[in-house]
């Protein structure tokens, strides 16, 4: 049904050109932050893609010939490669792993009252705060094979010290636990955040209902805490592919390759090989990582969330 | 089933004392209402019973034997929250046989994997089930096993946690304001299940209310409680006859008791207007102090007439409202001929009769008020306690 306009009334159709008008009006009002995204983001990026199908090389930047996929098939012909491939997923999952547990339980320690516990909060998130090469430079000290406080420690106890970054053996585990130890407070501050939602009440409940402790905690707590863990492990994962500083200031991908992630062989290969479209070609082989991994976490996601509203 | 004894209870934080020292002995098997305002401390109070809130002073006996320092777990209690507290992550089924999960629960079950393992297990396993289907049929919640309690109305709800606190049959039920959250038509109803309950699984049951209709119908034991203090200890019976101050006397029973500033001369009632009432034959008066004191009297021993018909005994007043219920009327009134200047119609000056049937009066009528002192409670001017009766004898 037609209401007829009438003048004077305040209530007249809307003519065609307001209608477009407020249609367009969102798009302009996002359009500074998309044209800023594609400059800064979009456009590095496909120059890498098109960079790993060329044969750049460093000292040479704009004399890249198309080569195909030629980078790449050398790439995952050579084991090395494969190798990094395989440190970067060990790596990455219990740097993951390992901060999840840590900062949880760090929350989980300093969520309720007791004294001191602004002193506490302020030591466990020190980590955090620290500048990642003062960090590294520190834990060096500590993991050095002669001097380092750790080895001290260990044979003061009786147990012997060991090549923390010099013995293939120890070196990426202890790489990790320089990792762990830097980003674990992200985690606790989250679920720190993530536990005031939690009511009281069901805490009381649970004890009432002869809950202990752990029990506690799995059944009124972990529930309102997994969206959260969820999307902590998203990022962490993330920034744990990318990871170059700690790993090499502390080895710098050694000894004998055994901490040579891919961001660690990324960097060699461009400004030690010189290499640049293998290493874009790298890059975009890690690139494809993140994704695969982003996919996973939202599917995983999603059917949490579908089950959750049953 | 145990006797609930408080011996020399209080409860401060800090300085503060939120509940002063009381001592209580609750028979077996009894309803006991803690009664009172909001922010009385009648929560805090169930909460020490229930081991949640730690007891500053004294000693919290169950049989005799001091509970003071057991966990909620060790002293065989369930507790029904106000907001339910119902695991919103897990369905009704697993809400209900929670607490049997628990105590088959074993140390290594908390390696992963087999926590989820067992639990799944401990779910299926026949007695647990058994157990569980006789709660869900007792509760009427059958139907709703395999949902979760975000999908509930209030009332299932209410229900689940109600089961949860049946399933393992504890001894004592502490229950924190459970009605506070449904409508009146639930309300009146679950008032009359968990008093069926109660008769049902013959155990000690706590129940914190602030609605003293829910004290009246359900408590065979009610603690009136006001800022932390409490008032009085009885059965429903002895707080509604004889209130132990002039708190009591109106929180408890609506409208309230009646209060009216008096002097007594030997059996001779006199109130400030000069009008004399004269004690009954057979009524109780106290032989305390006579001047200053506080009469009250219940709505129901009160009778109003219209203002003509009035003869000699009855005190003049004026209708303020008259509210017809159907079976009854309560006429609200001011003593006086006169009617209040500023207009104000509340306070402590406004008194009820309540009266069967219909009362053909309106706002403004003048009208003769007859009280009944036969059962009349005086209340001492200083802090409103109850004065003590002296036996009761003849006129003299």
């Amino acid at each position: 049904m037609d209401i007829p306009a009438k003048a004077g009334t305040g209530v007249e159709a809307p003519k065609p050109r307001a209608h477009r008008g407020r249609r367009l009006a969102p798009y302009l009002f996002i359009a500074a932050a998309a044209v800023y995204l594609l400059l800064l983001t979009g456009a590095p990026l496909l120059d890498g893609v098109w960079l790993s199908f060329t044969d750049t090389q460093l000292l040479n930047p704009t004399g890249g010939v198309y080569t195909g996929t030629g980078n790449y098939s050398s790439l995952f012909s050579d084991s090395a490669f494969v190798h990094s491939l395989l440190i970067t997923v060990i790596y990455s999952a219990a740097t993951v792993i390992g901060a999840l547990v840590v900062g949880t339980t760090a929350a989980v320690a300093i969520n309720g009252a007791f004294r001191g516990r602004a002193l506490a909060r302020a030591i466990l998130t020190f980590p955090w705060a620290v500048p990642t090469v003062a960090a590294a430079l520190i834990f060096a000290w500590i993991y050095n094979k002669d001097s380092g406080v750790l080895n001290h420690a260990l044979s003061g106890a009786g147990l012997g010290g060991r090549g923390w970054l010099v013995d293939p053996t120890w070196s990426l585990f202890a790489v990790t636990l320089a990792s762990v130890w830097k980003v674990f407070p992200f985690v606790m501050l989250v679920v720190l955040a993530a536990l005031q939602s939690v009511p009281d009440e069901l805490y009381e409940a649970a004890r009432v209902d002869g809950a202990d402790a752990l029990n506690r905690f799995r059944t009124v707590a972990l529930p309102f805490l997994m969206p959260t863990l969820r999307v902590t492990a998203l990022l962490m994962t993330i920034w744990s592919f990318r990871r170059f500083e700690v790993i090499w200031l502390l080895t710098q991908g050694g000894p004998v390759d055994s901490t040579n992630a891919l961001v660690i062989n990324v960097y060699r290969e461009a400004f030690v090989n010189s290499d640049l479209g293998r290493s874009a070609a790298m890059g975009v082989v890690g690139l494809v990582l993140s994704t695969i991994v982003t996919v996973i976490f939202f599917y995983v996601d999603r059917g949490a969330a579908r089950k959750e509203a049953l | 089933m145990p006797r609930i004894s408080f011996n020399g209870i209080a409860k401060s934080y800090g300085d503060t004392q939120v509940i002063k020292t009381f001592s209580a002995d609750v028979p077996d098997n009894e309803f006991l209402v803690l009664l009172g305002p909001s922010g009385c401390g009648k929560s805090t109070m169930l909460r020490m019973i229930a081991g949640l809130t730690d007891i500053t002073e004294g000693q919290l006996e169950f049989d005799g034997a001091a509970v003071n320092g057991t966990g909620p777990n060790e002293r065989d209690i369930a507790f029904v929250f106000q907001s339910y507290a119902l695991y919103p992550h897990l369905s009704v089924r697993a809400n209900i046989a929670f607490p049997l999960l628990m105590s088959r629960f074993k140390p290594y079950h908390h390696l992963p994997l087999v926590n989820a393992l067992m639990r799944r297990r401990m779910l299926r396993d026949p007695e647990i089930d058994a157990q569980v289907r006789r709660v869900a049929d007792m509760m009427e919640l059958t139907d709703y096993l395999d949902r979760r309690p975000r999908t509930l109305s209030g009332g299932q709800r209410q229900r689940v946690a109600v089961g949860r606190a049946l399933v393992r049959e504890p001894s004592v039920y502490l229950l924190d304001e459970p009605l506070s959250n449904l409508d009146a038509m639930l309300r009146t109803q679950m008032r009359a299940e968990i008093s069926a309950l109660h008769q049902r699984v013959r155990k000690s049951f706590v129940y914190v209310t602030h609605d003293q209709v829910e004290a009246m119908t359900m408590g065979t034991r009610i603690i009136v409680l006001n800022e932390g203090v409490v008032q009085q200890y009885g059965t429903p019976k002895e707080i509604y006859d004889r209130p132990a101050n002039t708190f009591v006397a109106r929180f408890i029973g609506s409208p309230p008791m009646n209060l009216m500033d008096c002097e007594l001369d030997g059996r001779s009632v006199r109130f400030p207007d000069g009008t004399v009432l004269e004690l009954p034959e057979g009524g109780a008066a106290p032989d305390g102090p006579a001047r200053g004191i506080t009469l009250g009297v219940r709505a129901e021993k009160v009778s109003v007439e219209a203002a003509d018909t009035a003869k000699a005994g009855a005190l003049p007043a004026r209708v303020v409202v008259s509210e017809y219920l159907g079976a009854e009327t309560v006429v609200a009134f001011q003593l006086g001929t006169r009617m209040d200047e500023s207009g104000t119609v509340g306070g402590r000056d406004l008194l009820h009769a309540r009266i069967p049937g219909e009362v053909r009066l309106a706002a403004g009528d003048a009208c003769a008020v007859r009280l009944d002192l036969t059962d009349a409670s005086f209340f001492g001017s200083d802090g409103g306690g109850r004065l003590p009766v002296a036996a009761a004898k003849g006129v003299a």
